[in-house]
């Protein structure tokens, strides 16, 4: 018991990581348009089907990796100049409805674009196979997942505490407004937000979970879920979030798999019974 | 101004209401015949609603787009994979347009919840889906199941594993946990038991659930020899994909009800490579009347038929011939009509078992194949074995079908 126990603790992590990444972009451009954007999830299957396209076409993965990064961004920045900016001045329900429809748009253009039909792509062969721990054996390509995401997680963490471009992140999702009369361009941070936690997590989730068309709804009540536990806004909240998450999700599989999905919406009640504004945020 | 109403008039009102049928539109339509083509085109089960339309509007043409005299038209709508979408797509269906038809749902939760509508309100129901309950606990006159049933699915399957993997003696399950999975699972015990097989653990999945690497941690570390796959749709796809990442190349993955032809293509050829699939269909059954159909539905939608379009295809088929039968598109007579007669579907000669409303139907088992041995893209796998072992009636809980 001890060996699987540990088994699915190196497993939570693991995909926690992946969870940490998704939520982390969701809680900047929380932070930042101080709406939840609802259009992540769709941008996130943008990104998986871009990685896709680039990497089957014989490009290597990582070129596929950066397409999905540049993609989720270029369509995040499009989204705010042709639909978010236009109804910023009606306030909060405008931006949520705007945002909802871009996402049903970007679904259905997925659809007419790749079909309907599912797509997969197997890791570069150097990822492939496991890693035979004894007790436990891990994918390399989850392996690879978790600590590349890991590491984008540190050099984001690097860039918001010590540099200026940082600064102006935390001063863009602390007063939005006040950055950008300091000359802070937001938007871009906002583009910046969606080409990490949805363009680049798509991308990297793609040898796991494929590209569909509605996998963005599949990741987002996950998303969600890490973000209120985290505390809305809280970009190390959504990161702690994300491994708790998993953690809980791959240890309940010893003891009652079917409720390893609904045991996170029962601990983010927990949560909030006790903390309302989640385990880092502030209220 | 408001109308002010007498009692009398409204009792007359009332009592004219109650003197027409609940869909008086249906009268007006008799000239025509509409069948509803039920089925999920968002969901987990997305890539099956535009391939269900299909095999049905080919069915429809074969037979002239007509019947009996009457014109028939189809009647294409998304249950979205949900059961009460389902429902409420069903009796949109029958009060608006005068539906009495139906071929659907391809998920066995979405079709035993249309069941009970299809019951009470007395439209023909053909069905497609794992779950036993069709005809069994949940049974109905006016539903016919055209599926296997899952013992004749989970003994063909299990038989040929037996055959191929003589050495192998451990099984490990990963089934969805709704009706569908918990069908195959109950036959999962008594196959292996009967066929002598070690059930050495299960985990049950959400439905929907996209993130399988903690049940296959699991399930690899009880080290069985096949991995058994009681799961469908999206999530085997999923699942299998994750699977691929482990590596465990000493796991065979037998699928007895997993992936349908359909959804081959999901998956890259080396996640596929290898996988025992049980298969409700496959176009390289030998058989004039799915000859037929390979060929007319190859010429119109440039691409081999799948189990979607040709349960369509057929059960809409069944149900024109019953209602030339019968000489008559009225519901009962046409369920009578397809109860006694035989018909040359894609699967060979194929009638209904009258007690339980079961297609009487082989099942097939095929071996995916690796990329280099695939002649064409859609070459996905070779045909090894075929059952058609029917359940046991000692384990049917269909007690007794109800009058009309």
């Amino acid at each position: 018991m001890l060996w699987l126990i540990s088994a699915q603790l190196i497993n939570g992590i693991a995909i926690g990581m992946i969870y940490a990444l998704m939520a982390l972009g969701l809680s900047i451009i929380k932070g930042l348009l101080n709406i939840p954007n609802f259009a992540h999830g769709a941008l996130y299957a943008l990104g998986a089907y871009v990685c896709y396209s680039v990497s089957s076409s014989g490009a290597p993965f990582a070129l596929g990796l950066l397409a999905a990064f540049l993609a989720a961004g270029l369509a995040g920045l499009a989204l705010d100049r042709l639909a978010i900016r236009p109804v910023g001045a009606g306030g909060y329900l405008p931006q949520l409805i705007v945002l909802f429809g871009a996402a049903l748009i970007i679904e259905q253009v997925l659809l007419i674009g790749w079909g309907t039909i599912g797509l997969s792509y197997s890791p570069p062969p150097l990822l492939r196979g496991a890693f035979d721990l004894g007790f436990a054996v891990v994918p390399r390509y989850i392996a690879f997942a978790s600590i590349f995401s890991a590491l984008v997680i540190s050099i984001v963490w690097l860039l918001i505490e010590r540099t200026r471009f940082g600064a102006h992140v935390r001063a863009g999702i602390e007063r939005p407004d006040t950055a950008r009369v300091l000359g802070i361009d937001v938007d871009l941070l906002l583009s910046g937000g969606m080409m990490l936690g949805a363009g680049l997590a798509g991308g990297l989730a793609l040898p796991l979970v494929g590209a569909t068309s509605t996998m963005g709804g599949d990741m987002m009540g996950i998303a969600f879920v890490v973000l209120v536990i985290g505390g809305l806004g809280s970009l190390y909240g959504s990161v702690a979030a994300g491994i708790l998450v998993g953690l809980v999700q791959s240890l309940m599989t010893i003891a009652a798999p079917a409720a390893s999905t609904a045991i996170i919406y029962a601990v983010m009640i927990v949560i909030l019974l006790f903390r309302p504004q989640g385990l880092f945020g502030e209220r | 101004m408001p109308v002010v109403k007498s009692r009398r008039e409204i009792l007359l009102s009332a009592a004219a209401a109650a003197a027409f049928p609940i869909f008086p539109a249906w009268g007006q339509k008799a000239a025509g015949v509409t069948i509803g083509v039920i089925t999920p085109t968002t969901g987990t089960f997305a890539f099956a609603g535009d391939l269900v339309a299909r095999g049905a509007s080919l069915a429809l043409e074969k037979h002239g787009n007509s019947v009996i005299g009457n014109a028939v038209r189809l009647l294409i709508r998304d249950d979205e994979g949900k059961p009460a979408s389902g429902v409420r797509r069903v009796q949109e269906a029958a009060i608006s347009d005068g539906m009495r038809y139906f071929i659907g749902a391809y998920s066995s939760a979405v079709g035993l919840a249309e069941s009970e509508i299809a019951q009470r309100e007395k439209l023909l129901q053909f069905a497609a889906g794992g779950s036993e309950d069709f005809t069994g606990a949940r049974c109905g006159r006016y539903t016919f199941q055209w599926s296997a049933h899952p013992y004749t699915a989970m003994r063909a399957t299990l038989e040929y594993a037996r055959k191929a993997f003589p050495q192998k003696k451990t099984i490990y399950t990963l089934t969805a946990d709704y009706v569908f999975g918990h069908a195959l699972l109950k036959y999962t015990k008594t196959v292996a038991a009967e066929l002598g097989f070690e059930l050495v653990g299960n985990d049950n999945h959400p439905f929907g659930e996209r993130q399988y690497t903690q049940y296959l941690t699991k399930a690899i570390a009880a080290k069985p020899d096949i991995l058994l796959m009681n799961t469908a749709g999206a999530d085997a796809v999923t699942a299998i994909r994750q699977f691929a990442n482990f590596g465990a190349q000493n796991i065979a993955v037998v699928g007895p009800w997993t992936l349908e032809v359909d959804q081959l293509a999901e998956l890259a050829p080396e996640m596929r490579s290898g996988l025992i699939l049980g298969q409700n269909y496959y176009p390289d059954v030998d058989t004039p009347a799915n000859k037929e159909f390979v060929a007319a539905y190859t010429k119109k939608y440039n691409a081999l038929p799948g189990y979607s379009s040709a349960y369509a295809y057929d059960a809409t088929r069944a149900i024109l011939l019953a209602m030339e039968k019968a000489n008559t598109a009225d519901v009962p007579d046409v369920v009578k009509a397809l109860e006694q007669m035989s018909w040359d579907g894609v699967l060979g000669r194929m009638s209904i078992d009258q007690k339980t409303h079961q297609l009487i139907r082989p099942y097939f088992v095929v071996r995916c194949k690796p990329a280099s041995d695939m002649r064409h893209p859609a070459d996905f796998a070779e045909l090894v074995a075929r059952g058609e072992k029917p359940q046991p009636p000692e384990l049917n809980e269909c007690k007794q079908m109800p009058a009309l």
